[in-house]
């Protein structure tokens, strides 16, 4: 089933002199997939994740998500899919540095106004899942980057989200802590069937995924099925 | 969307508490500014109250009238001359200026001596009636004024100031009953006025023993004789407007020129009391002027500081947008944090200057009697407190409206 269907995306940015980022993105990935999108920097792909993620506008064509056209939306309608049908993670982690770890996670609940004692219990919840238990009650500049990521996962996944958005999920991490990382994107996909989106340029996360859509120059090269994961000769994560 | 609410208000407090140095800067503007204009405002009215105090007890619009030689010759008669006020013209104030509320006269004679067992004293005596209570205002510590009863049956009784209390009786304790000579006559203490105003007319109330006027005329002999008059007007008249007409009365009487001002003394209290409320009036002026200047000068730090801390915390704004929360509610977190600091901090500035006017009050404080009140009003507070409310929400509007306008995406860009 058909869960994002992009049709003729373009998408020009207007600072100055206009560049042309996205040139008629055709693109559909159906639900329970575990996708990777890479491309050279300047190629479009976290351009194309914004708007996946609907942080950003696009100027013509069409992107369906979950049968909705998401288009001209007010802030506030789009405030409301990102809360209920999107995680995201970020490479910055971006985890408020003044919330603890669980308050952290609470806070997608908190705009959905779930009340607190319960989205608490939600958040050490998820928490446990991914081991943090104990560091449910530490600030983000007390934990090492892999722990931050994780917690980031937890927020993305609170609100049990339809679609997670990663932008380099890997890209601060070592490359021990970004194998567990990727790990665990993996069974979320396979246990819990959600959806993934992975931006990358890292062959070794790329091959980690079930497909790998190439992005150059704002259009889609080449799409990969990759489920047996031997995308550059079965590269792995350096 | 739920503006007030248990939660709502935990994250914005937890905002503020864990940005620490940030809070505290945005608030100590506006701390300062209500500060100033509070105890601005207190001491103001204070030192008011601390002027007002010299002239308490004396009704704002009295006026006197007294004997002095005349300055001016006047059908045959010699300028220079000397004559004496007399209980009929109390009566004819009464009759000939309708614009009169009340009408009375006193007897005055310094340094009398007056004894009790082995102490001996001088102070003045003043001879009057119950409504020259109505004049000046006694503030009895102890028993009663000089009643009308006193003077109809001539009662050997009297009134003491505080500082002849305090040398006839240096144990303390209630006087009345007890017995004291003046000039060799025994008088029953019956009240303790406790009045301390430095304004007097004639002698000052505190070394003044108060007896009945028309036992002080038999005992001194001074038959119809009186020092003073004195008289209140009715409520809007205009004193000025009527010592003219007073002096005439008197004058016409006593055979003077009635515009003689030198023969027929007068004073009113108006005329000081206008001074006084003009100058007081100047000093709240610039008093508000200064507090306010000050608050709005915090206030417009607060928004400034907001506004910086706007910028900087625009990747934590980009994250609540990013994972869900609407425009409104980003811009009801930057009013509401607004509004809860400056609140805060301003109620912590009238906490603050409560207490150091309640500590100035303590420290004048004398013998269990305030001797001007400095608190300012609860209603003031409540003014103040509500003033805040409106300028933290003015405050507020820019920089949230710039928070408004982060987009998720800039979050991202902070990389």
């Amino acid at each position: 089933m058909t869960l994002i269907e992009l049709q003729g995306i373009n998408k020009t940015y207007n600072n100055g002199q206009p560049l042309h980022v996205l040139k008629g993105i055709d693109l559909n990935i159906d639900r329970g997939e575990f996708v990777s999108i890479m491309g050279a920097s300047g190629s479009g792909k976290s351009t194309l994740l914004n708007i996946l993620g609907i942080l950003d506008n696009y100027d013509t064509g069409t992107y369906m998500l979950n049968g909705n056209l998401i288009k001209d939306l007010s802030e506030t309608q789009a405030a409301d899919y990102r809360n209920r049908m999107i995680g995201f993670i970020f490479q910055s982690f971006n985890l408020i540095s003044f919330k603890t770890a669980v308050e952290n996670v609470e806070l997608p609940l908190y705009y959905q106004g779930v009340p607190r004692k319960k989205r608490h219990e939600m958040a050490m919840d998820y928490l446990e899942r991914l081991g943090l238990g104990q560091w449910a009650n530490h600030f983000p500049n007390q934990m090492s980057g892999g722990q931050k990521q994780r917690v980031a996962i937890a927020r993305a996944l609170i609100t049990k989200p339809e679609i997670i958005l990663a932008d380099e999920p890997t890209g601060a991490l070592d490359s021990k802590t970004s194998v567990e990382v990727m790990q665990l994107l993996k069974q979320l996909n396979k246990q819990q069937g959600i959806t993934i989106i992975v931006v990358t340029h890292e062959g070794g996360v790329a091959n980690e995924t079930d497909k790998i859509i190439h992005i150059k120059d704002g259009m889609i090269g080449q799409i990969e099925e990759n489920t047996s994961h031997n995308a550059w000769g079965g590269s792995v994560i350096k | 969307m739920k503006w007030f609410d248990k939660d709502t208000f935990r994250e914005i407090l937890d905002s503020i508490s864990r940005n620490k140095s940030r809070s505290l800067l945005t608030g100590f503007g506006v701390f300062w500014g209500v500060f100033m204009l509070m105890l601005l405002s207190g001491g103001g009215q204070g030192f008011k109250n601390l002027i007002t105090k010299e002239f308490e007890g004396f009704a704002q619009n009295s006026g006197f009238v007294f004997a002095n030689q005349t300055s001016k010759p006047y059908k045959g008669f010699k300028k220079g001359r000397s004559w004496d006020l007399n209980l009929a013209d109390v009566e004819r104030l009464r009759n000939l200026v309708p614009e009169l509320e009340l009408v009375t006269g006193t007897v005055n004679l310094w340094s009398r001596k007056i004894v009790r067992d082995d102490i001996v004293a001088t102070f003045s005596v003043r001879g009057c009636t119950s409504e020259y209570a109505q004049i000046e205002c006694p503030q009895m510590r102890y028993g009663r004024y000089i009643t009308e009863a006193d003077n109809a049956q001539e009662r050997k009784v009297c009134v003491i100031g505080k500082r002849v209390y305090n040398e006839l009786f240096p144990n303390g304790g209630d006087p009345c009953g007890q017995r004291i000579s003046v000039d060799g006559a025994y008088y029953t203490v019956v009240g303790v006025d406790w009045n301390e105003g430095s304004v007097s007319i004639m002698a000052n109330t505190s070394q003044c023993v108060v007896i009945p006027i028309n036992q002080a005329r038999r005992a001194y002999n001074m038959g119809n004789k009186i020092t003073l008059l004195c008289f209140t007007g009715k409520e809007g008249v205009v004193m000025s407007d009527i010592t003219p007409r007073v002096r005439e009365v008197v004058a016409r009487a006593h055979y003077l020129d009635p515009t003689d001002e030198q023969g027929v003394m007068m004073f009113d209290s108006q005329l000081i009391f206008g001074i006084i409320d003009n100058l007081f009036n100047g000093i709240s002026f610039l008093v508000w002027l200064i507090g306010l200047g000050t608050l709005i000068a915090g206030v417009i730090g607060v928004s400034n500081i907001m506004m910086v801390s706007v910028k900087e915390r625009t990747t934590e704004i980009g994250i609540r947008r990013a994972i869900g929360a609407t425009p409104n509610q980003v811009l009801g977190q930057i009013i509401s944090e607004s509004i809860v600091l400056t609140l805060v901090a301003g109620m912590g500035a009238i906490v603050l200057s409560v207490l150091i006017l309640a500590g100035v009050e303590m420290a004048l404080t004398e013998e269990g009697i305030l001797k001007a009140a400095f608190q300012v009003s609860f209603g003031l507070a409540v003014l103040a407190t509500s003033l805040l409310t409106v300028l933290g929400v003015a405050a507020g509007i820019m920089p949230a409206l710039r928070a408004m306008g982060i987009k998720p995406v800039d979050a991202m860009r902070d990389k």
